[in-house]
């Protein structure tokens, strides 16, 4: 009796133990807090969240901490960011930025390749989606993929100006490490990938701001067609022009009124903005433009709701070169006593002297205020960050057709676009085709500590230096600078602040280390 | 060879065990007292031993020792119980009653070889083992001020490392066995509690009876996919007896005070450097920045354990509580821990079970999170460090004084216009049947659950600087947590002795599954700053959509089937093999499970026949073992295809903004496994009757198929790293332990334990057949700004822990450093780039030694645990911060200004080789003295005893920072003593232990 009561335990406690093997070992993993791709169907109203991450990235490349913004500005003659006295060197990346002694290892050029990369693959992804069927469309697939195609090109035009030779991918499924093409091969992709799409975009200016439309291609292609000389060896002033002319012809931007008024927080309004990237506060964050540029103290001016970090800010010589009548002047740099918003008393006054890239006080040098800050702004501003805008178009035809010997024509239009900023003295914005053929203002030399220029080169030997000016004032602090000297010709040749050229290989940027590592099929860019 | 002497060796442990036995009243009314006489003899070969210690249990100051004859004499009060106890022979008690002539036989104790080791799923006799593992009984803890179960065994495990990084009331120890061993797994050891997976906290350390140690691969492979960090397993106190009833209460009192204080410029200094030119901002006052967040902090322990029952029904419950203040204002941590465990035994104990419950309650009332304590309080401590010490903490209006600055702000006001209040709790239950239907062969089914929540809110004030830089109106959030485990582990046990043959065989079957779950909001905006996180709902900007709030949940499951098999022949040739085949949900499909044996030898050569003659030779045991353990990813989902919607992803689409839509990560479905292999040789020994004894531990182990985030090209993938199985690490390394007994007389006992471990680890390997990585380094570290890079570098063929860095070799005459170039010239560092960076020192010790002492003088006994790393270096953080002068907006050390190559510093932070130091260092740790009393003091007491501790009391050091052992061991870039940290105390106690 004994014995067969240990026997059914035993046989219980078995039994107890098979039912617990087979129930425990189901080893499936439950997934609560993400999506899986094999229980979800996307509909037609989850589009504009499959496509928003092709633009989101360029958020953090434009304006992103050392994002392309600095990329193109820093390694130019307008701004710079020197060590302030809270000590930001950061290993002497924004000096190495100034001086073009950059390596492959340097993170800002690091920085706009991934960025631009990761646009390129959520298009080619979301295109291979579509084409799959995996995301049904009814109507409008071939403006979707035009559209897809198109930011595609802007990522890839952004590669070709600052690293040149890139690997071009559109096929998402293949999985091999990518060949390089050559700057050329790149060039005319864009090129092509532009034209071809062109026709599929959508028209409408309004509804589809921040997106690419048809102008925003077309300006796009201009602006490239502008720079195909330096790109290709091959000019295409003619071409420039014609796109230009196509997003003039439409009517659908216009100059505002106020120069100011297009970078504002409610820069969505303008009608002159053709391709921005919409920031916003809560939505959009990584407009970080016044936290970099303002010391603490202008916090209370604003006021701003978050403490900014103090840190570049405009090249003397650059300011030097302004018409004290320019109204640009004041609606770019913020200069001298700023004061508190409620009390009135001068919290911190900026002054134009910079002594050195090595060292500064709190108060040298005008900060970037184009991007004007809204009372209580916080660490992230509303401002939409103006892309390609109608003075763009009118400035590469203006550019074009001074190459291209209309100097009095391309007067015409700087004229039209220099009236808003001389509105105190109207008869100063008339530039003549002679103006034009004149060389530079900006004193080029290295400058020494006491604010003097020593090594002295000037801007008269500029073909065409005072066109460069022009740009430089309309297009201050808006990453336009390091292209425009670079098709001047003052890139790799002028001494500026505490740089001094570098080899003309400097151009380009090297191919980031990084991804020399992780595809073996790269070679680095000449003179790294 | 040994004088009579009247105490014995380690009261302690004789009245714990003893208590359990006898159950006598401690003292009676004053009886008569006679005289007794006797002998004593060995049991093995009946010879008589002289210097055996005898005392009268309960009174410590009646006492002898047994002559050369073995025999001795003994005034005695009536109903006598006596200790005796003998190095290399068991403690025996013996009741006198009314003998007055007693012979006593004392059996050879091999105090190592029968004492009982805690091993995987059992426990086994030391003389048997074969693998690496390590014992620490209750009577050998250390002593005085214990922040948590690690710090038990501080410094006595060869080879376990335990080191306490900060000095917040609640932050754990930081241990590491063996070095590193996972990139992106964890190197941590499991610990297990009476079986069930839990943590350093999760009993109190008073209520810890021994800690074993599971350090080599076949001994922890029994434990598969979490073992590769090794495995402590924690036994709490049980009523192991017949029956025993017992009360103990403990208590202690700590003071603490900074560990090594900064030297900064005082107000005096700054307006001394005004005078000599120097541009600094003079407020007038002066203030001690560091004196004002810092307290004189008062924490206490109290620890109540009592046993009751009999042979068939007993149980063990305890209360613990423990009040700890940090150094730092409005820092501190309250921990309730009680326990209760119950056992019955039915049918001539065929029949076992327990139930076991602990429930646990930490609560924070303080300025900041628990959770972040170090970097919370760490910034806290910046901002004392560095503010202008002529100012002033308040305005005449009462206000704080703020200033404008680059991340300056008022230290105190932090601490005061914050608030946090943090609650957790962990309810752990569990039971077992343990059923043995014939001899020899037994079933244990363990079900355990094991809940835990946490509760935090916090919120700032109007006064915060949150307010008054960001102009957030008060800020609050509310956060919680809950966790869920499940563990049902089946084994079956059948041992068999016939012959001189003896062996044992394990089965098992483990489930283990964890539920997490997490909901946070947040606010700010608030009408008014009384609410705290009460009211979150009355803040604006949630509902503008500036606030976050965010919630997510996931689950694993583990599902592990395991054997042992034992094998001894005549105690001399011992063998061991374990193998288990586990599944985590964690993994792909085709790669759930893997398989992870073990198998181990020992030969007890003092057992062999030509060994006999030689008497002074005890034990020496060789052993040998392989074994396979494995790591898990440390986070779920890793192998899905999925998505999600993120704002940060989202883009202003048609008009509007839209989140986006995007893949989680780089899919990889053959996510696997990290695979440990671990070969182990050792040699236990014990001469002289064990006064010698110890053992040497060589091992060597492999980490294969290393989850590591592998930087790919992007396109063709997603993102810019993929989680793949790369990679290969090795770590070997050398343990010794040697426990000696070098005075034992009369009165004093001196024991002397030293352990000695060293590891050299490489990183052979970044690619597997996949993944070819051109770049065979990854970077680790960060400096913070404003600096900004990294400070470690990882490579393939090469040891973890180096620096990378900037080599400095001077400074020029403008006060800039000077550096070596890639080319070996020395540049300016204006014209250094980052290839210019080398190798530098390395952050991990080769040697680590420990020594500890305990020495027992009648009734007073004194611990002191000494410990030291040699062959490392140390970033100094605070020296690269402000041992610079250049930045007058903030403070500085007063060493800012002293001449390197004769030039006062002038040149902006930056990362050289300069601060990376020397970190060898002694550590004369823990010394502490204690008093037993006379036990008749108190009627019904059976023991008391009071103590006063010191906790890192002394440091022998040339490192300049604050204290070496203040830094981050564990990850990639160890060796860093950060800037923003809790400062390592030096902690002074006085405690008192009483057992009725």
């Amino acid at each position: 009796m004994k014995n067969k009561n240990i026997k059914h335990t035993v046989l219980a406690t078995l039994l107890l133990a098979g039912a617990t093997f087979y129930s425990c070992t189901d080893l499936k993993e439950e997934v609560y807090s993400e999506v899986l791709a094999s229980n979800y169907q996307p509909t037609e109203k989850d589009l504009p969240a499959i496509v928003a991450p092709v633009y989101s990235s360029l958020r953090s490349l434009m304006l992103g901490w050392q994002g392309y913004f600095d990329l193109q500005e820093e390694a130019a003659d307008a701004i710079i960011t020197p060590v302030r006295p809270n000590g930001w060197d950061d290993g002497g990346t924004y000096r190495r930025m100034h001086q073009h002694t950059w390596t492959s290892l340097q993170w800002q050029p690091e920085n706009a390749w991934q960025s631009s990369f990761r646009s390129i693959t959520t298009a080619n992804r979301v295109l291979s989606q579509i084409s799959d069927g995996d995301i049904p469309l009814t109507t409008g697939k071939e403006q979707i993929e035009a559209e897809l195609r198109a930011v595609r090109a802007f990522a890839y035009y952004l590669l070709l100006d600052n690293h040149g030779n890139v690997p071009i991918v559109t096929d998402f499924k293949d999985v091999n490490l990518p060949k390089q093409s050559t700057r050329k091969e790149v060039y005319d992709f864009v090129v092509k990938e532009l034209l071809e799409v062109m026709p599929n975009l959508s028209e409408n200016a309004s509804t589809t701001y921040g997106q690419m439309n048809r102008w925003g291609a077309k300006a796009l292609l201009a602006k490239i067609y502008l720079n195909a000389e330096v790109y290709t060896g091959t000019p295409q002033w003619e071409n420039a022009i014609a796109q230009a002319d196509e997003v003039i012809k439409s009517g659908k931007y216009m100059l505002d009124a106020n120069y100011s008024d297009v970078f504002t927080w409610t820069n969505f309004n303008s009608k002159e903005i053709i391709f921005a990237i919409p920031y916003d506060e809560i939505y959009g964050t990584g407009n970080q433009i016044h936290m970099k540029t303002l010391d603490p103290l202008s916090r209370t001016v604003y006021p701003m709701n978050a403490g900014p970090w103090g840190g570049n800010c405009a090249v003397p010589q650059f300011i030097d070169t302004y018409d004290a009548e320019d109204s640009r002047l004041a609606d770019t740099w913020i200069m001298g006593p700023q004061k508190n918003a409620t009390t009135g008393a001068v919290v911190i006054t900026y002054n134009k002297s910079v002594p050195s890239m090595e060292k500064t006080s709190s108060t040298d040098g005008f900060r970037i205020g184009k991007y004007k800050i809204k009372p209580n702004a916080t660490g992230s501003l509303d401002n939409d960050f103006p892309f390609l805008r109608y003075a763009d178009v009118l400035m590469i035809k203006a550019e074009a057709l001074l190459r291209t010997g209309k100097a009095a024509e391309a007067a015409t239009i700087v004229s039209d676009v220099r009236k808003r900023a001389f509105k105190t003295n109207a008869a100063k914005a008339t530039v003549t085709a002679a103006d034009l053929a004149k060389g530079s203002r900006y004193n080029y030399g290295y400058q020494a500590v006491d604010g003097s220029v020593t090594e002295r080169q000037g801007g008269d030997d500029i073909k065409f230096g005072r066109m460069l000016d022009e740009l430089g004032w309309e297009f201050a602090a808006e990453a336009h600078r390091r292209q425009d000297l670079i098709r001047f010709g003052v890139y790799e040749k002028k001494k500026w602040f505490n740089h001094r050229p570098q080899a003309a290989q400097r151009a380009l940027f090297p191919i980031p280390q990084a991804e020399l590592d992780k595809n073996t099929n790269l070679k680095q860019n000449p003179g790294y | 060879m040994n004088k009579l002497s009247r105490f014995i060796r380690e009261v302690s442990c004789a009245l714990l065990f003893s208590f359990a036995l006898i159950l006598l009243p401690a003292t009676k009314a004053k009886a008569a007292e006679r005289q007794i006489s006797g002998q004593v003899l060995s049991a093995e070969d009946k010879a008589p031993l002289p210097g055996v210690t005898i005392i009268v249990k309960g009174n410590n100051s009646v006492g002898t020792a047994t002559d050369t004859e073995g025999k001795f004499k003994l005034t005695v009060p009536d109903e006598a119980t006596l200790i005796l106890s003998y190095i290399g022979y068991t403690s025996q008690e013996i009741v006198v009653g009314n003998q007055s002539e007693l012979t006593i036989e004392l059996a050879p104790d091999q105090k190592q070889l029968s004492e009982v080791v805690v091993i995987g799923y059992g426990t086994q006799k030391k003389g048997d083992v074969t693998s690496s593992v390590a014992s620490i009984k209750r009577e050998d803890f250390i002593k005085g001020t214990v922040r948590d179960a690690a710090q038990l065994v501080q410094g006595k495990v060869a080879g376990l490392r335990i080191t306490t990084p900060s000095g917040s009331p609640t932050s754990n120890t930081q241990i590491n066995l063996r070095g590193i061993n996972s990139i992106n797994g964890t190197s941590d050891p499991l610990i297990l509690i009476d079986g069930i997976p839990g943590g350093l906290n999760t009993v109190a350390p008073e209520d810890i009876e021994s800690v074993d140690v599971l350090k080599d691969g076949s001994a922890a492979a029994i434990y598969g996919t979490r073992a590769t960090g090794g495995v402590i397993l924690i036994t709490t106190r049980k009523n192991r007896g017949t029956s025993k009833s017992t009360i103990e209460y403990s208590n202690y009192v700590n003071v603490q005070t900074i560990a090594s204080r900064p030297q900064l410029l005082t107000g005096d200094d700054y307006r001394q450097k005004i005078k000599e030119g120097i541009d600094y901002t003079d407020y007038g006052g002066n203030t001690d920045w560091l004196s004002e967040i810092m307290q004189k902090p008062v924490s206490h322990n109290h620890n109540l354990t009592f046993f009751g029952g009999n042979s068939t029904t007993n149980f063990t419950g305890s209360v613990n509580y423990r009040n700890w203040e940090g150094i730092f204002l409005r820092s501190g941590q309250s921990r309730f821990t009680g326990r209760a465990d119950l056992n019955h035994s039915m049918f001539n104990h065929k029949l076992k079970t327990n139930l076991q419950l602990i429930n646990r309650i930490t609560s924070t009332n303080g300025a900041v999170s628990p959770a972040d304590n170090d970097a919370a309080y760490g910034y806290i401590y910046r901002q004392a460090m560095i503010r202008n010490p002529t100012d002033r903490v308040k305005t005449e209006t009462g206000a704080w004084q703020e200033r404008d600055g680059y991340f300056y702000e008022n230290p105190v006001s932090r601490i005061y216009e914050s608030n946090y209040a943090a609650k957790f709790k962990e309810m752990r239950m569990s039971g077992s049947i343990d059923y043995a239907p014939i001899n020899d062969l037994n079933f244990k089914l363990l079900v355990s659950n094991v809940q835990n929540s946490t509760l935090d809110g916090g919120s700032t004030t109007f006064n915060h600087t949150n307010t008054r830089l960001s102009n957030q109106n008060a800020t609050a959030f509310r956060s919680t947590n809950a966790d869920n485990q499940n563990l049902l582990e089946f084994t079956g046990n059948y041992a068999k002795s016939f012959g001189k043959h003896r062996f044992t065989l394990l089965g098992g079957y483990s489930w283990q599954d964890a539920t997490y779950e997490e909901f946070s909001a947040s606010n700010w905006d608030f009408p008014t700053d009384s609410y705290d996180w009460n009211n979150l709902g009355a803040g604006g900007a949630l509902q503008k959509g500036q606030a976050a709030m965010a919630s997510s949940k996931n689950k694993w499951q583990l599902a592990g089937f395991f054997g042992r098999l034992t094998y001894s022949f005549n105690e001399k040739y011992l063998f061991m093999a374990s193998v288990r085949r586990e599944g985590s949900s964690r993994f792909g499909v085709n790669n759930q499970w893997g398989t992870f044996p073990a198998a181990s030898v020992g030969w007890r050569l003092s057992k062999e026949k030509f060994m006999e003659g030689l008497t002074g030779v005890s034990e020496i045991k060789l052993r040998a073992g392989f074994g396979v353990t494995g790591t898990i990813a440390n986070s779920p989902y890793l192998s899905q295809i999925s998505y999600n919607f993120d704002r940060n992803e989202g883009a202003f689409i048609g008009g509007k903004w839209v989140p986006g839509f995007v893949p989680a990560r780089n899919f990889n479905p053959n996510l696997r496994w990290e695979k440990k292999e671990e070969v182990n040789a050792g040699i236990d020994f014990g001469f002289m009757k064990n006064r010698i004894s110890g053992s040497v531990d060589f091992y060597s182990r492999k980490v294969k198929d290393l989850l590591y985030d592998f930087p790919v090209p992007v396109p063709p993938y997603l993102t810019n790293i993929m989680q793949i199985n790369a990679g290969t690490m090795k770590n070997q390394g050398l343990e010794v332990l040697l426990n000696l007994v070098p005075v034992q007389t009369a009165n004093l006992q001196w024991n002397s334990g030293f352990t000695y471990s060293t590891n050299r680890n490489k990183l052979v390997s970044l690619s597997n057949d996949q993944f070819e990585a051109a770049n065979d380094f990854f970077d680790a570290g960060y400096t913070g700004e404003p600096i900004q890079v990294s400070t470690h570098r990882v490579k393939v063929g090469e040891p973890i822990g180096r620096f990378f860095v900037w080599k400095s070799v001077g400074v020029d005459e403008k006060g800039a450093w000077l550096i070596e170039n890639k080319d070996g010239e020395v540049i300016p560092i204006a014209n250094a780039t980052p290839e210019d960076r080398q190798y530098y020192g390395n952050g991990i010790p080769k040697h680590i030694l420990g020594w500890n002492n305990s020495v027992r003088f009648k009734s007073f006994d004194l611990a002191v645990n000494m410990r030291g790393a040699f062959g490392y270096d140390i970033l100094n953080f605070q020296s690269m911060f402000y041992n610079n002068p250049r930045n007058k907006a903030y403070n500085m050390l007063k060493t800012a200004y002293d001449p390197i190559d004769g030039k006062v510093l002038n040149t902006d932070l930056v990362y050289v080789s300069n601060y990376i130091e020397n970190g060898n260092y002694w550590k004369i740790d823990n010394v502490t003295l204690g008093y037993t009393l006379p036990v008749n003091l108190v009627k019904g007491m059976k023991n008391a005893r009071i103590f006063v501790s010191g906790l890192n009391l002394i440091t022998l050091t040339k490192y300049s920072g604050v204290d070496p052992e203040g830094v981050v061991m564990t990850g990639f870039a160890p060796g860093s003593d950060q800037r923003d940290k809790y400062p390592t105390t030096r902690t002074f106690t006085a405690g008192l232990s009483v057992t009725f």
